[in-house]
C-alpha cells in the first residue's frame, strides 16, 4: 500500500470512529427532540425510534399552560441588564487601571483578584439576607445585582486584553487634549471591541444558563426565568415527559441559535480568558 | 531671572515646588483613575466583600436571619456542629470528590481528544461542533433532561436499551454509589468538548515544524504526544485544571436537578447544605460557618493546584 492510501484509510477509519463517538454523545440531544412529538405511552414503548406522526400537540399543549413567553421575557430583561452592567463597569475599571500605574491602583487590581479565590458559595447568606434588607427578594432586580459581581471577571479579562494595545494610542490622545472620559469612549471602547464581544458572549451564557441564583431568589411564577421554568415544569409534569421534552426543546432553540452565532467567539474567548488564568 | 542665575537655595526651593507639582498631578492622575474604577470598587465592596467578612461575623453567632442585634455571640459552636453533622459532612465529602474527579476525568479523556479533533479528516468540524454544543446549554437542564435517560425504573431510556440484552433494570439512581457514578458521568459529558475546545485552541499554536523534526528523526505518534504535545501543553492543562476544580466546588445544578442530592445524601453537595441550612431553615450561624470552612478548603486546593502547576512548568521550561 502507498502511503497516500494508507493515510486515506486511517483518515477514513478515523472518521467513522470519531463521527460515531460524536453522535453517541448527542444521543441524550436526539432524545430531547423526538421525544417532544411523541405521547407518554409511545415513548415509554421506545424513547429512541421516530414518532408515529410528528405532531405538535405537546408543543401547543406546553404554550398553554406555561407562562414560557413571559419566562423567556425575564431571562432577556435578567440578562441584558446584568451584563451590560458587568461588561460596562468592568472596562471603565480596566481602562482606569491603564490610566494610571501607582500603587493606589495596583492595591485595586490585587482586591478585585480576591474574587477569583472567595467561591459564591460562602456568599450567598450574607447576600440574601441584604437582598432581603433592600426589599428585593422575589424580584428580577435581585438576581441583577447579584450576577453584577461578574464585573470584577470581565474587568479581568479586558485590561489583559488592554494591556496588549500599543499605549501610544491613548497618549496620543491625550495631547491632542481629549479628556479621559472621551478618551474612553471614542478611542478605547472602539478599539477593545473583540474581547468586549467575547466578555459579552460568555456573561450573556452565564447569565441565562444560571439556576443557583435564580432558583434562590425568584419564587412567584411571573418571575421566573426560563430555567426555573424547566424545572418547574418537571415538578408539575412528573409522568408526562414528552410535555417536559417539548418545554426544554423549547428552551434550549435559543441556546442553539446563539451557539451556531457565538461560536467563533467563544472559542477565541476561551483563549484569551485562559492566557492569563 | 533665569535658570543658570539661581542660587543653590533657590534652586531646593524650586525643586520642592516641583515636587509639590508633580504630587498634585500624581493625585490627579489617581483621582481621574478612581473615577473609572469606582463602579467596581463599589460592586465588589458591596457585592463581595461585605458579604464575606459577615459570614465570618455570622458563623460566629446564633443569627437566624431576623434582626443581627439580637443574635448571641457562640464562639467556635457552629463550627463544632457542621462537623458533627453527617448531611453536612456528606456534602462536604461529595463536593470534594466530585470536583477531583471530574477534574482528573475530563483531563485525561480531552486532551487526547482534542489531538484527535484537531486532525484534518472528513467530518472533524462537525464532530467538534457537537461535542462543543453539550456544554452550552444549562446544567439544570441537562439534570433534568438525564432523569429520564438514568431513571432506576424500566421505562428509563438506558434501562429499556440494555433489556434489548436481557439486562433486567439497574437502580441507577437509586443506589448512592450509582447516583455518584451518574452524576460525575454526566457532568464529563457534558464538559469534555469545552475543554477539548480549549486544548484544540493551544494546539494549533504549537510551530509544526516540531513535529516535521520528530518525524524525520523517527519518532512515531505516542512519543510526539509524549516528548511535544505534552510539554507544549502544560500551561492550557494549567488553566484547564483551574477552571475545573473551581467550576467543580461551586457543584449544585446537575445533583440538585437530577435527583435533588439523594439517594439519602449521597449526592448532596456544600452549595445545597448552605441553601437548606441558612436560607431554608433560618440557621445563618451554621450556614456561614459552612460557608467559610469551605472557603478555606477552595484556598488550600487552588494554591496546591497552583503550586503543582508552577513547579512542572518549571521542570518542563
Amino acid at each position: 500500500m502507498t502511503l497516500t492510501a494508507r493515510r486515506r484509510l486511517h483518515n477514513a477509519i478515523l472518521s467513522v470512529v470519531i463521527i460515531l463517538l460524536a453522535l453517541i454523545c448527542a444521543i441524550p440531544l436526539w432524545i430531547i427532540f423526538i421525544n417532544s412529538f411523541k405521547t407518554s405511552g409511545e415513548m415509554m414503548k421506545d424513547p429512541f425510534g421516530m414518532p408515529a406522526s410528528f405532531s405538535l400537540d405537546n408543543y401547543r399543549h406546553a404554550f398553554a399552560s406555561l407562562p414560557i413567553g413571559r419566562a423567556f421575557l425575564n431571562t432577556i430583561i435578567v440578562t441584558v441588564l446584568s451584563v451590560f452592567i458587568q461588561v460596562f463597569v468592568g472596562s471603565l475599571a480596566a481602562y482606569g487601571m491603564i490610566l494610571k500605574k501607582s500603587r493606589f491602583t495596583a492595591a485595586i487590581g490585587t482586591l478585585l483578584v480576591l474574587s477569583f479565590v472567595i467561591p459564591g458559595q460562602t456568599l450567598i447568606i450574607p447576600q440574601y439576607r441584604m437582598m432581603a434588607d433592600w426589599g428585593l427578594v422575589d424580584h428580577l432586580a435581585s438576581v441583577i445585582c447579584i450576577y453584577s459581581a461578574g464585573a470584577a471577571f470581565c474587568y479581568y479579562l479586558i485590561v489583559g486584553y488592554m494591556r496588549g494595545l500599543p499605549q501610544s494610542l491613548f497618549e496620543a490622545a491625550r495631547l491632542d487634549g481629549a479628556g479621559p472620559w472621551r478618551i474612553y469612549f471614542q478611542i478605547v471602547l472602539p478599539l477593545i471591541r473583540p474581547i468586549l464581544i467575547t466578555t459579552i458572549v460568555f456573561q450573556t451564557m452565564s447569565a441565562w444558563n444560571d439556576f443557583m441564583t435564580a432558583n434562590i431568589y425568584l419564587s412567584s411564577v411571573d418571575k421566573q426565568t426560563i430555567v426555573l421554568q424547566v424545572f418547574s415544569a418537571q415538578g408539575q409534569f412528573t409522568t408526562n415527559w414528552p410535555l417536559f421534552m417539548a418545554v426544554t426543546t423549547i428552551a434550549l432553540i435559543p441556546v442553539f441559535i446563539f451557539f451556531l452565532i457565538c461560536q467563533r467567539w467563544i472559542v477565541s474567548g476561551l483563549v484569551s480568558g485562559a492566557v492569563k488564568g | 531671572m533665569s535658570a543658570q542665575t539661581l542660587s543653590p537655595q533657590a534652586e531646593t526651593m524650586d525643586q520642592a515646588a516641583h515636587d509639590r507639582a508633580k504630587k498634585r498631578i500624581n493625585l490627579r492622575e489617581n483621582l481621574q483613575a478612581g473615577e473609572f474604577l469606582l463602579p467596581v470598587i463599589l460592586i465588589f465592596v458591596v457585592i463581595t466583600i461585605i458579604p464575606f467578612l459577615e459570614s465570618f461575623v455570622f458563623s460566629l453567632t446564633d443569627y437566624s436571619g431576623y434582626d443581627f442585634s439580637s443574635a448571641k455571640f457562640v464562639g467556635l459552636e457552629n463550627y463544632v456542629t457542621m462537623f458533627k453533622d453527617p448531611t453536612i459532612m456528606a456534602g462536604l465529602g461529595f463536593t470534594l470528590m466530585y470536583a477531583v474527579l471530574t477534574t482528573l476525568i475530563v483531563t485525561i479523556i480531552a486532551l487526547p481528544l482534542a489531538v484527535v479533533l484537531n486532525k484534518k479528516f472528513w467530518g472533524h468540524n462537525f464532530a467538534r461542533s457537537v461535542f462543543f454544543f453539550l456544554s452550552i446549554p444549562s446544567m439544570a437542564l441537562l439534570g433534568l433532561v438525564w432523569q429520564f435517560i438514568v431513571s432506576p425504573l424500566p421505562s428509563g431510556a438506558v434501562n429499556q436499551f440494555l433489556s434489548h440484552f436481557g439486562v433486567s433494570a439497574v437502580p441507577w439512581l437509586s443506589n448512592p454509589d450509582l447516583a455518584r457514578g451518574c452524576v460525575i458521568f454526566i457532568a464529563v459529558w457534558a464538559t469534555i468538548g469545552w475543554h477539548a475546545t480549549l486544548y484544540i485552541a493551544y494546539l494549533q499554536a504549537i510551530p509544526s515544524d516540531l513535529y516535521e523534526q520528530a518525524s524525520v528523526d523517527g519518532a512515531n505518534g505516542w512519543q510526539q504526544f509524549i516528548h511535544i504535545t505534552l510539554p507544549q501543553m502544560t500551561p492550557a492543562i494549567g488553566v484547564s485544571v483551574f477552571m475545573l476544580l473551581t467550576s467543580g466546588l461551586k457543584v449544585y445544578d446537575l445533583p440538585f436537578t437530577l435527583i435533588g442530592g439523594g439517594p439519602g445524601h449521597a449526592t448532596y453537595t456544600v452549595t445545597q447544605s448552605i441553601i437548606v441550612t441558612g436560607i431554608g431553615s433560618n440557621r445563618y450561624g451554621l450556614g456561614s460557618a459552612l460557608g467559610v470552612v469551605f472557603f478555606l478548603c477552595c484556598l488550600v486546593l487552588v494554591l496546591v493546584q497552583q503550586a503543582v502547576t508552577r513547579a512542572i512548568e518549571k521542570r518542563m521550561a
